[in-house]
């Protein structure tokens, strides 16, 4: 008996001591995360909540805000140029989002490919989403697509005659459009990665069963890179739907020709900072927030559905 | 479970750390504001300072412009600072695209700059109480008394003086002379009508190849138009004109474009206020509409030689119902820590003979009637054009002096997008005109109850 007794308490004793080093861990993890969490706190979570607090108040920046209830969100749905700003952003969204992915994709597939220059080639496909964000590639496209600009020059050259497409309503959204799918590298580059970790044995396999070219890339690459198609398809639908810098700088800060470039995200800024109206910028931009979250609520639950894991999504 | 717990808890953790920290700093400034002695003190060593004259200023100056503007600025900053050693001048200056914006931020955080440079616009921020009055300082450290009776009314509101205007100056036409030559036509005369411009236009477009005989004269345009017939955008907290107006105004320039004066709207649309990518400058357009005090920085852009004409008239009324107007203000931040300083600062830009020698014709003819004989006596052959076609408005044009419409942000840009509308035929004239007009209205609304 006593010696049972003595084997418990030791096991405690060890328990304990286990238990105290770790917290050790801990705290030292939470004081290397500290700048961050104060960086979290001062910087993102502190104007988040003041920005929900504004959205139900008229804030014209300098007068105290003014309590209004869900007056803002009412506002909205009335507002033609709020209704346009959306319209246009979803456009973008579900143009610019599955175009970038397929040519990421297909990009990809060639690129895994062992062939000379290999690294070049991958490269300077990457270049474009490094420079993407940028003023200057903005302002590069505008000349480009100007009525005098570049594709005119060469579309003149075979004697076609070129519109001003970042001035016509019809085709300046496009314009922004190409601009996006032109940056897949980002996603190409993870692409690439997905499409390595895919055993050879499985091609191998499919080759010796005679498996066609297409067969191959539809049941073996695209099930098997799901997961890494899901991932891009999160990172991209974020990225997109929050676009401001291209529009901002081809239009100008108008949104125009009528209204045809007015993103979401460019509009909400017209509102708080030429207008004045921080209260009705501050709903817009909670819209977003719950809008972007469905959106990728919906993707997570439907990934159920097309999403395969090699080891059966357990981790 | 346990990781989430201890998260959490040292984030509150650090949220009260952080709300401590900010919390005692208030205290601290609190408890040095309630012992009296330190506070005395420190306003005694503050005298004391200011009694010997030399307390050391910063002061924040911003304006926008071009690069002869910016140059032209700066050596006169240079150049007080030399004589006031104790005044440091930090200069935040930048094209017109994004000035506002960022002002706006500037004025939300409190920390604008002590000077500021504004346009018509500036009776939409002292409406948002946040320009300081001058009265105080006119008569000590500025001095107004040679200033152009009608210049200082403009930056006047409810009796009092908001701004120092910088300059004179009146929206006209500038002909592209060395195109008009290229095209075999003569310049017209300059108490030309609509009719001559109608049939100049078209034969200007024909003859030169890739350049149209004239862009659209815009929103400033529209206002010359009203004050043809005496009409006026707004005043005085009225509406001046009708939607019918708006329907003409824009017929005639429907008019243009069907008969290929005026430029196509892919070119017009792509048109910027910026001299050096103008629609002129850039050969897109013979004849656009400018302020007069731009001729300099528009000439300086190109070899091609410019000519300022005043708009064509009214073939009823006669009149091009020009006006002499003020370009830019100087006003001082309403929060600022040197008001006297910000004034004394205003006073030598706009009255010191040597500044305004290099400023010159910039933002305008100068206000004060001594600074502005000193610049005739002395002007450049470019400089004489301009005076002498202020002097052809204030001769034949009696057109009074309407400031911008409040919000002027939000309206321009209903002015620009219902041009593209009608431009792109997404809404006939009358239709785009009608809601034009009713959407002014109540923007006009709007700002209104807020200045109220």
């Amino acid at each position: 008996m006593k010696g049972s007794e003595a084997l418990e308490t030791t096991t405690i004793k060890k328990k304990s001591k286990i238990n105290k080093e770790r917290r050790k861990q801990y705290i030292a993890a939470y004081v290397f995360l500290l700048p961050w969490l104060i960086g979290f706190l001062g910087l993102i979570l502190g104007p988040m909540i003041s920005s929900l607090y504004l959205s139900f108040t008229r804030f014209d920046l300098l007068s105290t805000p003014e309590w209004i209830g869900l007056a803002n969100f009412q506002e909205m749905f009335q507002d033609d140029r709020w209704i346009a700003s959306a319209k246009v952003t979803l456009t973008f969204v579900f143009v610019a989002v599955p175009t970038q992915l397929v040519a990421a994709l297909l990009v990809a597939v060639l690129l895994n490919k062992k062939m000379m220059g290999v690294g070049f080639y991958r490269t300077t496909y990457y270049l474009p989403s490094l420079l993407g964000g940028s003023v200057a590639i903005a302002i590069l496209w505008k000349n480009l697509f100007e009525i005098d600009g570049l594709i005119n020059q060469v579309l003149a050259f075979f004697n076609i005659q070129g519109q001003g497409w970042i001035s016509h309503p019809d085709y300046a959204l496009g314009t922004i459009i190409i601009l996006a799918t032109w940056q897949f590298g980002a996603s190409m580059v993870i692409f690439l990665a997905g499409l390595k970790q895919i055993p050879k044995e499985l091609y191998e396999a499919a080759a010796v069963d005679g498996g066609t070219k297409p067969q191959v890339f539809f049941r073996i690459t695209l099930p098997l890179l799901s997961p890494v198609i899901f991932f891009n398809l999160v990172i991209e639908l974020i990225k997109s739907i929050q676009v401001f810098t291209s529009a901002f700088i081809i239009s100008e800060g108008t949104g125009g020709p009528i209204n045809s470039t007015l993103f979401y995200t460019l509009y909400l800024y017209q509102k708080g900072f030429t207008q004045f109206e921080m209260g009705y910028a501050s709903a817009m931009a909670w819209i977003l927030v719950f809008v972007l979250g469905v959106m990728t609520l919906l993707i997570f639950f439907s990934s159920k559905y097309w999403v395969h894991y090699e080891d059966g999504g357990k981790l | 479970m346990k990781k989430w717990y201890l998260f959490l808890v040292l984030a509150f953790l650090t949220a009260l750390v952080v709300a401590c920290s900010s919390d005692s700093a208030s205290e601290d400034e609190e408890d040095t504001g309630s012992e009296d002695t330190t506070e005395t003190e420190s306003n005694d060593t503050e005298n004391d300072e200011e009694a010997s004259d030399k307390e050391e200023v910063t002061l924040r100056v911003a304006w926008w412009g071009g690069q002869e503007r910016h140059d032209r600025t700066l050596q006169v900053i240079e150049m007080y600072e030399e004589e006031n050693p104790h005044v440091t001048i930090e200069a935040e200056y930048s094209g017109f695209d994004g000035y506002f914006d960022k002002l706006n931020t500037q004025l939300a955080a409190g920390n604008a700059p002590d000077v500021i440079q504004f346009g018509g616009n500036l009776n939409d921020f002292v409406a948002r109480d946040v320009i300081l009055p001058l009265d105080d300082y006119v008569g000590n450290e500025i001095d107004t008394s040679l200033h152009g009776e009608s210049m200082l009314e403009s930056a006047t509101f409810n009796d009092q003086l908001f701004g120092i205007t910088l300059g004179t100056t009146a929206w006209g036409l500038l002909l592209n002379e060395t195109a008009f030559e290229e095209a075999g036509i003569s310049m017209p005369s300059k108490e030309w009508t609509w009719e001559d411009f109608k049939e100049l236009t078209p034969q200007l477009t024909e003859n030169l190849d890739g350049t149209y005989g004239t862009g659209d004269f815009g929103e400033d345009g529209f206002g010359v138009f009203l004050s043809q017939t005496d009409k006026f955008t707004y005043l005085d907290g009225e509406i001046g004109f009708e939607a019918e107006d708006v329907k003409e105004w824009f017929n005639l320039w429907k008019e243009l474009r069907e008969s290929g004066g005026a430029a196509i709207p892919e070119v017009q649309v792509s048109a910027t206020q910026t001299p050096e990518q103008s629609l002129i400058v850039q050969r897109d357009v013979a004849i656009e509409s400018v302020a007069s005090n731009q001729l300099g920085a528009y000439t300086g852009a190109t070899e091609d030689e410019f000519e300022l004409y005043p708009y064509p008239s009214n073939t009823e009324t006669g009149k091009n119902g020009v006006s002499l107007r003020p370009s830019q203000y100087f006003a001082a931040y309403k929060d600022t820590e040197h008001p006297e300083e910000a004034a004394k600062f205003m006073d030598y830009f706009v009255n010191n003979i040597e500044a305004t020698e290099v400023l010159g014709n910039d933002r305008g003819a100068p206000v004060n009637s001594d600074v502005r004989k000193n610049l005739i006596d002395q002007a450049t052959e470019l400089d004489e054009a301009v005076y002498s076609y202020i002097d052809l408005v204030s001769e034949t044009s009696d057109a009074p002096y309407v400031p911008n419409l409040p919000g002027y942000n939000e309206n321009t840009q209903l002015f620009t997008e219902t041009e593209q509308i009608i431009y792109y035929e997404q809404q006939s004239v009358d239709e785009a005109s009608e809601e034009y007009y009713e959407e002014l209205l109540s923007n006009i609304e709007k700002y209104e109850v807020e200045e109220e």
